[in-house]
């Protein structure tokens, strides 16, 4: 990663010659009042987080790796396991769907993964930021929803609040990175590996996105131990009365 | 709302593509109340809440508002198609053709003209056009229909739109959201924009 | 292409392989292989819950029947069938024994023997577990796409990539396509199938005549001068049509020709859904397509949803000749019946503009007759004098 790091930074250089300059891209956000304080006997229902790590070609086709792919979901449920403890909060793993069951998950999963999209195009993104929600970030306000339909999402009348995770990482591989620096010289920016992650805490009643940490270009190597947890924390991080990724970091 | 900045460099480096493309056209404000054209036509419409107008554009005649970006909610007017031409620019004239309005284009065909067009330009699925009847706009006899399908990123939408053929030409206005949720929260908004609608 | 392939291919070409002992169930092997088998399996959990899938056990059970008459009920036992509803020539079989099989394709075959031959082709591919050279293959040959993209970049005009897609969509759009020396393998063990089923193996060289013909009819209609199989994704990474039909023909073998097609089952099978089907392919606004598969589904006899299809293709497209024609052919449709309240309507709206209101209106009353409740009635009664207070 120190690497890719390097010519990540050199990419950004020459970009910034050919390009208008575009001010920081945000990254996380909480509704406006929203708090999880510790101990207070709320339930979070994690939904089946969509993982997957593979290599980025320098074509940019994605190579999946099952070992790494296991890894991280191993690590986002061991952060999980030790946030429940310090949180004093309950994460429970959502049942098993089937059929229309099975249905209406996933298309909430696809409107989740849409509504991400959304959020760091429109609203996180400055430069491409919508008139309204330009006036909502004055205003403190985040103001996304997936709907009063999660309700009837399988475990959710136990629980208060979902967590949805969408992760797919896909790393650069060496021939890729070259291309980018010659690509850098025709302006044009290649990104080495692909990096998203998006995190959702959604209110179970009303389907309000509570909090969101979304973003199109993660850090930590999800192939390793060290990298993964970085990562999770990074996900997870600015998680509403959450330390994760303040005392956890090294 | 806590906001984190990451860093300056990663955002250059993933977004610079993205500035490139949009930072061309900005989006604007539609203020609530404020009387304003679309399209680069003689229809206004008075919005009943604030809007956005995206700064790209699907057709030549056209004009795309949204309130949380077009995946989530998608109102597009079509003022004033001339028989001849698509809805929407097509991205091959020969080789992916798109459905023509034509001088014989009847109102109760409008509907089928709208379904081929997200077919083949949207590559939507599952396409079902739910209902159909007559309903006055921008004045005239027009149709009003609702309908439903499958995007390619698997969300299922629901539509409905408002149309009439004024002087040979097309006008209409659509709004699609994904049925979950999206839909039903701006339908009356929606529905505000469409009566509010004038021709000049 | 190995050197014994070619040779067999030239020497023997006379016959098709008797298919091998079936490995039985197999576990994937090594980095890549591992890694593909466990992503398939999480895309086949997303398909499996997709409302793009025709979530009809009837129809699925059928589709799957034909494959294990192919192909015999052992090897079929690790096949998974979704059909989904996209009306495009395909089917596919990824790594983990998921078998997709595009609409557009049941609306293409006119026999069992015809789905047999392409299910049973790709089965060859999952067989010989081609995916994966497939897959590396292809890196290699994107990372010279890449380098392409890059040198055109120094033009002005080049676009920008979209920042995220549909990942899964186009790795399963690109990826699905094989070198030309395993799609020949495939051709050969899916006849090999055949030749050992009660199916006629002769119709596997049909498919590839009628879709060569699909293709010539769409270019036409559109003006395009010769068809130019490369831009056609199915057939990109293919042996030339030609040639395939050919050696199909060449590798059935002899008494297989009397043997049953099953074509009469097929009909019966299919008649549910044709109708949507056809509907789904008309859409497309590709005439010359449509044209000629309602054309050659009509060769086992025009029915009255075939002359609605082709009725409702002609006055889409709305040339005062289409309008014409059109009515003529909803006429067939009725005259022909059972027609479909929907045959009123199109004759009636047709007659309309071509001048002819009084009989197009009296069309338009038989169909509110028949269907009071259409989805369009209101608007259909402002077009009738007299009837439109109500």
């Amino acid at each position: 990663m120190r690497y890719s790091a390097f010519w990540l930074a050199c990419a950004a250089g020459l970009a910034l010659l050919v390009t208008a300059p575009v001010s920081a891209q945000e990254r996380s956000a909480v509704k406006q009042g929203f708090k999880l304080a510790a101990k207070t006997n709320k339930t979070i229902l994690l939904f089946r987080p969509s993982v997957s790590v593979g290599e980025q070609s320098m074509g940019g086709l994605f190579e999946p790796n099952a070992a790494w792919t296991e890894q991280a979901k191993a690590n986002i449920q061991a952060a999980l396991d030790r946030f429940q403890a310090r949180l004093g909060n309950a994460v429970v793993v959502a049942p098993e769907a089937y059929g229309d069951e099975a249905r209406n998950l996933e298309e909430h999963m696809a409107l989740f993964a849409a509504v991400s999209r959304s959020v760091i195009e429109y609203q996180f993104f400055v430069g491409n930021r919508l008139p309204t929600k330009k006036r909502d970030n004055k205003a403190d306000m985040f103001d996304w929803s997936l709907g009063e339909g999660v309700a009837a999402l399988p475990g959710a009348r136990n629980a208060d609040y979902g967590l949805f995770i969408y992760n797919k990482d896909a790393y650069g591989s060496t021939g890729r990175k070259v291309l980018q620096v010659f690509a850098m010289l025709g302006g044009v920016a290649v990104t080495s590996g692909e990096h998203l992650g998006y995190a959702g805490l959604v209110d179970l009643r009303t389907g309000d996105l509570l909090w969101l940490n979304a973003d199109a270009e993660m850090g930590g190597d999800v192939r390793e131990k060290d990298g993964s947890e970085k990562r999770v924390r990074q996900l997870l991080e600015d998680f509403p009365g959450s330390d994760i990724g303040k005392t956890d970091a090294p | 709302m806590m906001l984190r900045r990451s860093g300056f460099a990663l955002a250059i480096a993933t977004l610079s593509l993205l500035a490139l493309s949009t930072m061309a056209r900005a989006h604007k404000l539609r203020v609530q109340g404020a009387a304003v054209t679309v399209a680069g036509s003689s229809v206004t419409v008075t919005p009943s809440r604030d809007w956005n107008s995206l700064g790209k554009k699907i057709g030549k005649n056209t004009e795309t508002w949204t309130l949380d970006g077009e995946q989530l909610n998608d109102v597009t007017f079509f003022a004033g198609i001339a028989p001849g031409n698509p809805l929407v620019k097509e991205r091959s004239k020969k080789h992916a053709p798109l459905p023509k309005f034509t001088r014989t284009t009847l109102l109760v065909e409008v509907p089928e003209l709208l379904e081929g067009t997200h077919r083949t330009y949207k590559n939507s699925g599952a396409f079902k056009l739910l209902s159909t009847q007559a309903a006055t706009f921008l004045g005239r006899d027009g149709v009003f229909f609702t309908y439903e399908f499958t995007d390619e990123d698997q969300l299922t939408r629901r539509g409905e739109a408002h149309a009439a053929i004024i002087d040979g030409k097309l006008f209409m206005m659509t709004f699609e959201a994904p049925r979950l949720g999206y839909f039903a929260r701006s339908e009356n908004d929606f529905r505000a924009l469409v009566t509010s609608a004038r021709l000049r | 292409m190995t050197l014994g392939l070619l040779l067999a291919q030239q020497a023997g070409a006379a016959t098709a392989p008797v298919p091998p002992p079936y490995a039985g169930a197999y576990q994937p092997q090594g980095v890549d292989e591992i890694g593909w088998w466990r992503e398939d399996d999480e895309s086949e959990r997303k398909l499996a819950a997709s409302n793009l899938v025709i979530h009809d056990e009837t129809l699925t059970g059928y589709v799957k029947h034909v494959l294990c008459d192919a192909i015999g009920e052992e090897r079929c036992r690790s096949v998974r069938v979704y059909i989904m509803r996209e009306p495009t020539f395909n089917a596919s079989m990824s790594p983990n024994g998921t078998m997709r099989v595009l609409s557009g394709l049941l609306l293409r075959v006119h026999n069992e023997a015809e789905l047999a031959a392409v299910l049973g082709h790709e089965f060859g591919h999952f067989e010989r577990r081609h995916f994966l050279e497939g897959f590396k293959a292809q890196r290699g040959g994107t990372d010279v796409l890449a380098w392409a993209a890059v040198l055109a970049s120094f033009a002005p005009t080049y676009h920008t990539r979209r920042a995220y897609g549909d990942l899964e969509l186009s790795i399963y759009g690109n990826l699905f396509r094989y070198q030309r020396n395993q799609e020949r393998e495939a051709d050969r063990l899916g006849i090999g199938y055949l030749n050992e089923s009660h199916l006629r193996p002769q119709a596997a060289a049909l498919v590839w005549q009628n879709l060569m013909a699909e293709i010539e009819a769409s270019a036409r209609a559109k003006g395009l001068k010769k068809p130019d199989f490369n831009k056609i994704a199915f057939t990109a990474s293919h042996p030339p049509e030609g040639e395939r039909a050919a050696y199909l023909a060449d590798l059935a073998v002899p008494e297989g020709a009397v043997r049953d097609d099953g074509a009469a089952r097929y009909r019966a099978a299919l008649a549910p859904w044709l109708p949507l089907f056809l509907d789904d392919q008309i859409k497309l606004n590709d005439f010359g397509a449509s044209e000629y598969i309602i054309q050659s589904l009509a060769t086992g006899g025009w029915t009255a949803d075939l002359w609605f299809a082709r009725a409702e293709l002609y006055r889409t497209r709305g040339n005062q000749r289409d309008l014409a024609n059109a009515a003529d052919f909803y006429a067939k449709a009725i005259e022909i019946g059972p027609a479909r309240p929907e045959a009123y309507r199109g004759l009636g709206l047709a007659l309309m503009k071509t001048g002819q209101p009084t009989t197009g209106q009296k069309a338009l009353r038989t169909y509110l007759a028949l269907k009071p409740d259409a989805s369009d009635a209101g608007m259909i009664r402002m077009m009738l004098p007299g009837k439109g207070t109500e």
